[in-house]
């Protein structure tokens, strides 16, 4: 569990006078199961999007797997679900998942082979030929986790991956994480689901407007018999 | 990972390009209107007509109105082309295309490479198709084919990748419409002076005008102008000279096609340094 995995370093991100990222260092080791905890605006889609480079750090460096996250080989097997995630509205989820894997580098049939895997973990077998037009919201977050898992990911970043499930879909989300442990799989997820997060995750980073409050194991994050929403409210609206 | 070897993310995302706008039934739409309408030059070439007096013979018609479609035909695809890329990049940001594809290690040149290449393909494949028609209709009327035509719609594709290249970098800055009507605008600029060009040095227009000696040398600005703006007028009279293998005489600092392809140039290196600077959502 040494090897790390993430490195954010005094990273800074400024959008003109607001500073969404303030400053944070943080690691990720291999096989860590992370939560990037904190309100809404804190700056955690911001950091989520700096280590895939959708947007620059204004300063700091960042990398993944010792590579710098400017360096496209750095998102190789890195399983990525967007926030709000989206998906051509002409394409079935199936032929959507096709295409993720073949961009991934596999052949056409090795690729279908990656999608059936990955329809069925998500439990979307009834769906997968309908339009993606058709999908709910929570329709289309599976088989955004699908997409994420299609391309034999070693690392996974989830952006609020439970946003839109309902309970049955939350407890499958948080089975399969779960089942994804042992295999050598590192996830960082954000959520705003404490009780999930204490449930599944080794590690959490709480930020708050774009400063890192706390990073711990979770069990020492929570003390006293403390829960860690409890811990959250305390330290968020202690700087309020 | 068992990955293909010769996997190049460039012709997959150009391939998915193709298929998503194929599918579009707006653009199938367009495709049968505009064939439709070359279909109905057809009739242009069954009768002899007469004008001031003298009997033209089917011939001589059927080769002016092939020549006036292949202009028409050029210029009405460089104007959809510009209407197909305004709006690609904002729709594969709201579908997600855009962070599907830039999560994996693809870079962003290659994902606009492939766009780019997939709308010219696809313009130049519309192009080509209408141009056959008229080389068809020709041949059924007149008996000459004139396969020159289809080495002339490759040339004027140069057109085709000017007007892609420079509307998805203005629309990455721009509202798209006001993108799409700038490129408009140009182009319609580089045909108008064109056509004033023409005119101000018919034979007509030089004996109407006594000019002073010298006046040939000393430039005006509008003449500057005129010599560096986008030649997308003047590749398609030369591409048509080529058709009838007529002289094609022509102005400004360097062939209208070296011009054009000097712009794409230009547009691509600004549009790439643009794509890089992008916040990907
Ligand atoms: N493109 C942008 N331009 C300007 N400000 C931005 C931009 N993107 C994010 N911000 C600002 O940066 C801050 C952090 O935003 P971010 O999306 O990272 O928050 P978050 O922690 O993901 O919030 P949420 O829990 O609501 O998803 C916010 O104040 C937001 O308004
Ligand atoms: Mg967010």
């Amino acid at each position: 569990m040494s090897n790390t995995v993430i490195e954010f370093n005094n990273v800074t991100k400024r959008y003109g006078s607001l500073t969404a990222v303030d400053a944070v260092t943080l690691s990720v080791a291999q096989g860590e199961y992370f939560a990037l905890l904190g309100p809404n605006g804190a700056g955690k889609t911001t950091l989520v999007k700096m280590m895939l480079d959708f947007t620059r750090p204004t300063s700091g460096t960042i990398s993944v797997n010792g590579i710098s996250s400017t360096n496209t080989a750095c998102r190789n097997a890195i399983g990525y679900l967007a926030e709000n995630h989206r998906m051509p509205p002409h394409l079935s989820g199936r032929q959507y998942l096709q295409r993720c894997a073949e961009l991934c580098g596999f052949s056409r049939r090795e690729a279908a082979e990656q999608c059936d895997r990955s329809i069925e973990r998500v439990g979307m077998r009834e769906k997968e030929h309908s339009k993606a037009s058709s999908y709910s919201k929570g329709m289309i977050q599976r088989f955004g986790l699908a997409s994420a898992l299609v391309g034999n990911a070693k690392l996974l970043i989830l952006d609020e991956p439970t946003a839109g499930l309902d309970p049955i879909g939350i407890r499958e989300m948080r089975l399969l994480l779960e089942s994804l442990k042992g295999q050598g799989m590192t996830i960082l997820l954000s959520s705003h689901l404490l009780s999930e997060v204490e449930k599944i995750c080794d590690t959490a980073a709480i930020i708050n407007k774009g400063k890192l409050m706390v990073k711990d194991s979770i069990s020492s994050i929570i003390r006293d018999g403390e829960t860690l929403e409890a811990v959250f409210v305390r330290l968020v609206k202690g700087l309020t | 990972m068992n990955l293909q070897k010769a996997h190049n993310p460039i012709l997959s995302i150009l391939k998915y390009t193709l298929a998503d706008e194929i599918q579009h039934k707006s653009f199938i739409v367009l495709f049968l209107i505009c064939a439709a309408f070359v279909f109905l030059t057809r009739g242009c070439y069954n009768d002899n007509f007469v004008m001031n007096g003298q009997v033209l013979n089917a011939q001589a018609i059927g080769w002016f109105v092939s020549k006036a479609s292949f202009h028409v035909i050029a210029a009405a695809v460089t104007l959809i082309a510009a209407l197909l890329s305004m709006r690609i990049f904002r729709r594969d940001r709201d579908e997600g295309i855009q962070s599907c594809i830039l999560a994996k290690p693809i870079a962003r040149w290659q994902y606009v490479a492939a766009k780019t290449l997939g709308l010219w393909m696809l313009s130049l494949l519309f192009m080509l198709v209408l141009h056959s028609i008229i080389l068809f209709i020709t041949l059924l009327n007149t008996k000459t084919a004139i396969f020159s035509f289809l080495f002339a719609s490759l040339l004027c594709s140069s057109n085709l990748l000017f007007v892609i290249l420079a509307v998805l970098f203005l629309s990455l800055l721009l509202p798209e419409v006001i993108a799409f009507l700038c490129i408009l605008g140009v182009s319609i600029v580089s045909y108008i002076g064109d056509g004033i060009y023409a005119a101000s040095h018919s034979q007509m227009a030089q004996a109407m005008v006594h000019q002073p000696q010298g006046y040939e040398q000393s430039l005006t600005w509008w003449q500057v102008v005129y010599y560096l703006w986008p030649k997308l007028s003047a590749v398609q009279q030369w591409a048509t000279a080529l058709i009838s293998g007529e002289t094609f005489r022509w102005t400004g600092l360097v062939h209208p096609l070296v011009n054009v392809l000097l712009y794409c140039l230009l547009m691509a290196f600004l549009l790439f340094m643009r794509f890089e600077r992008e916040d990907i959502v």
